[in-house]
């Protein structure tokens, strides 16, 4: 009994050896070789995308920025305090005294589709950490009923936060309301609601010749 | 001499192909029923005419193919090819209806990239869109991880005669008990249970994150979804950072682990064959590569000095890189952040996770650890076989489910398959780079969109190229059928036009 154990216990070793013996030897080259090699590239960075603004060196307190130029100059705007607006979405997530709010500053800030509003590409946007009782103050998030309220935020951009697991985001310390949001109007579309009856009663036709040709093919 | 296909024929995959698709009209009452009860009147009619179109498609192939004629092995992969086909050109009624896209090519985008659990999307103004839509985006994911072939054996089809060869062409050919309709229910028994289980656990975080119960229960259903099936896609558009939490990242990532694990393996453990967790060859090479490519990403973390102390590094780092080895998607950066400050070594990395991909008969995608698996074991028996005598009998074994020897047909499929993925990364690559992208930037969504990984490093848009779309739309099609069944398909009209 216990031999057999013994056994089974070797053959589970066996198996195990490969994967072991792989994640060693990538050990060994990763601190023998990569090591040294990484010391040797250390310091190379990532050029500024010039198609975005730049912070100079003497940026004033809260320059407005958008989201794209924080995303594309991250480095840059790092530490940096800025201004950001953008349609508050989603909702207010709030952990004790402080609160997560996801500012949207893209095509849809001011009207989104359901509104109307043009197609303009992907929503964009950040996460503010910003007080519970400063994120009391939005009345309206946006989603498919609402159109969110406009806010304005001052606050300092982190491209990798350090309180927050590297998250980029900014830790705002003022918080405007620049327009109250509202719900949206939906107007019910009678003419595709008669396409789907028109639909949904050629189904049921096509279901009951569907029960009388199989019974009659009967395969 | 090649035999042109007759009527019979073609009635024969047409008779499968309406089931499937009404299969699909049937899915669409989730997304409706969500609709309803949150009063969003416009998307349900986009829903209902939707259920209408494939229902009067599916029971019209039904009515006019009826046929005596049994189901060859042809015939069942071109109705998997062809069936999955119809099922995005239908299934994406609602999304276009929905206004949130420039064209019908790009719904069509999304209904295949959720359909194949890629993830990648072509949706504008994502965070304004209706609880209906954002249901059937991740019922599409959650349907196509266990597979939309699954689903109609599941449910519509009454014998078993032919149900394994469309069974096989949906790139999934382990039978977990002997009748393929019992395997198809136990897949789904496998991942409802593990539905229930999972999205307990997200909503009641959800709730402690400050999400309200209601919102917490759908956005802990969709996650889920997304992540079981190695989907990607997510109801906010900043996708898994709008939690910013550990709490559900440390929940997210066994899900996305365990559901990119072979459905045999799932089985295998569930019928109490415990051990085969560490001894499958799959599980073995997945850890493999994953601690490849976590050593590559954090090289080229560690070079630039992106995150301020290893531990935060490790935490972005992993997640990203877990969640591209298991073609999930799922991100907790954005997607520019792998060009503006992950960079081009962390990217290859990560690209490295992506072309690797998931496990054999699971939500996955990507070459497959069971083939990686076999062709690092066919090398070492290659080496072993030029070391040793030439009277040595060289064998290698391979364990999954059971032991068996390495054969030679078994490593020239294996490598076939892993060809023609490099073959679609490749052309999604080269056309990225005709466009004018970046060689890494075009590789990156190229192998994310054929591995059906769904990261994207901001090459996919709304504004890219009509003829980028297409290719992606096809890479995320051939890597989820995993070619066989396209090579059927394509087998098919060369037949038409030559056969006699």
């Amino acid at each position: 009994m216990i031999l057999c154990r013994v056994k089974k216990e070797i053959s589970r070793v066996r198996l195990w050896r490969p994967a072991v013996a792989s994640l060693l030897a990538i050990t060994l080259v990763f601190s023998l070789i990569l090591g040294p090699a990484m010391g040797q590239a250390s310091g190379q960075k990532i050029l500024l995308n010039p198609d975005f603004p730049i912070p100079g060196r003497e940026t004033p307190n809260g320059t407005e920025v958008n989201s794209a130029s924080l995303v594309e100059n991250a480095n840059a705007w790092d530490g940096r305090i800025i201004t950001f607006t953008g349609e508050a979405i989603g909702e207010a997530m709030a952990r004790g005294k402080m609160a997560w709010i996801h500012l949207n500053d893209d095509a849809y800030m001011w009207k989104n589709i359901e509104e109307g509003a043009q197609l303009g590409g992907y929503n964009s946007g950040h996460a503010v950490w910003v007080l519970t009782d400063l994120a009391k103050k939005i009345r309206f998030f946006g989603d498919f009923k609402h159109e969110g309220d406009v806010v304005k935020i001052v606050g300092t951009f982190n491209a990798a936060c350090p309180q927050h697991g590297g998250d980029m985001d900014i830790h705002a310390s003022t918080l405007e309301i620049v327009r109250v949001g509202h719900p949206v109007h939906h107007v019910i579309n009678t003419p595709r609601a008669m396409i789907a009856w028109v639909l949904l009663i050629l189904a049921l036709i096509l279901y009951r010749f569907r029960i009388i040709i199989r019974r009659r093919h009967a395969f | 001499m090649i035999i042109r296909p007759r009527w019979a024929d073609f009635k024969v995959i047409g008779l499968y192909t309406g089931k499937v698709i009404i299969g699909v009209g049937i899915l669409m009452v989730i997304p409706l029923t969500t609709s309803l009860l949150f009063g969003e009147w416009n998307s349900a009619i986009d829903f209902l005419i939707g259920i209408g179109a494939c229902l009067v498609f599916g029971l019209g192939l039904e009515v006019l193919c009826q046929t005596p004629k049994n189901m060859a092995w042809g015939h069942g992969l071109v109705v998997v090819s062809f069936s999955w086909l119809m099922a995005t050109v239908l299934g994406a009624i609602p999304h276009y209806l929905s206004g949130h896209f420039s064209s019908y090519l790009d719904a069509m985008f999304d209904v295949m990239s959720g359909y194949t659990t890629t993830g990648l999307y072509l949706l504008q103004d994502l965070d304004h869109v209706s609880h209906g839509l954002n249901m059937w985006r991740h019922v599409l994911t959650f349907a196509g991880g266990q597979g939309i072939i699954v689903i109609a054996l599941t449910f519509l089809f009454q014998g078993t005669a032919g149900a394994y060869k469309i069974y096989v062409g949906e790139g999934k050919d382990e039978r977990l008990l002997p009748n393929v309709i019992q395997t198809a229910r136990a897949i789904w028994l496998v991942s409802l249970a593990y539905l229930v289980v999972g999205s307990f656990f997200l909503w009641i975080s959800g709730m402690l994150l400050g999400l309200g119960p209601l919102r917490s229960f759908l956005h802990a259903i969709w996650i889920f979804m997304s992540a079981w099936s190695t989907g990607g896609f997510a109801p906010q558009s900043y996708n898994s950072i709008y939690y910013h939490s550990l709490l559900y990242e440390v929940i997210t990532v066994p899900i996305f682990v365990i559901g990119s694990f072979n459905f045999a393996l799932h089985w295998a453990v569930w019928t109490g064959e415990k051990r085969e967790i560490y001894r499958n060859i799959e599980i073995i090479s997945f850890f493999t590569t994953v601690a490849i490519a976590l050593l590559l990403a954090t090289a080229g973390l560690m070079k630039l000095g992106v995150y301020p102390d290893i531990a935060i590094l490790f935490r972005k780092m992993f997640y990203q890189v877990v969640s591209a080895h298991t073609t999930t998607g799922l991100g907790t950066i954005y997607s520019r952040t792998f060009v503006r400050q992950w960079g081009t070594f962390s990217m290859l990395g990560i690209i490295l996770a992506m072309a690797i991909g998931a496990s054999a008969c699971s939500t996955g995608g990507g070459f497959k650890g069971l083939r990686m698996g076999i062709i690092f074991k066919a090398v070492i028996q290659d080496v072993r076989r030029l070391i040793s005598p030439e009277s040595a009998r060289i064998v290698e074994k391979w364990h999954h489910i059971s032991t068996r020897l390495l054969d030679d047909a078994t490593v020239r499929i294996a490598m076939l398959i892993v060809l023609s993925y490099v073959g679609i990364y490749a052309l999604g690559t080269v056309i990225g780079v005709y466009y004018g992208y970046d060689l890494v930037q075009a590789m990156f969504d190229a192998v994310s969109a054929g591995s059906n990984t769904g990261l994207s490093c901001g090459v996919v848009s709304p504004t890219m190229p009509t003829l980028m779309k297409v290719v992606y739309i096809f890479e995320m099609w051939a890597g989820r059928l995993e070619f066989m069944s396209l090579f059927a398909l394509a087998g098919y009209f060369v037949a038409l036009i030559r056969g006699r």
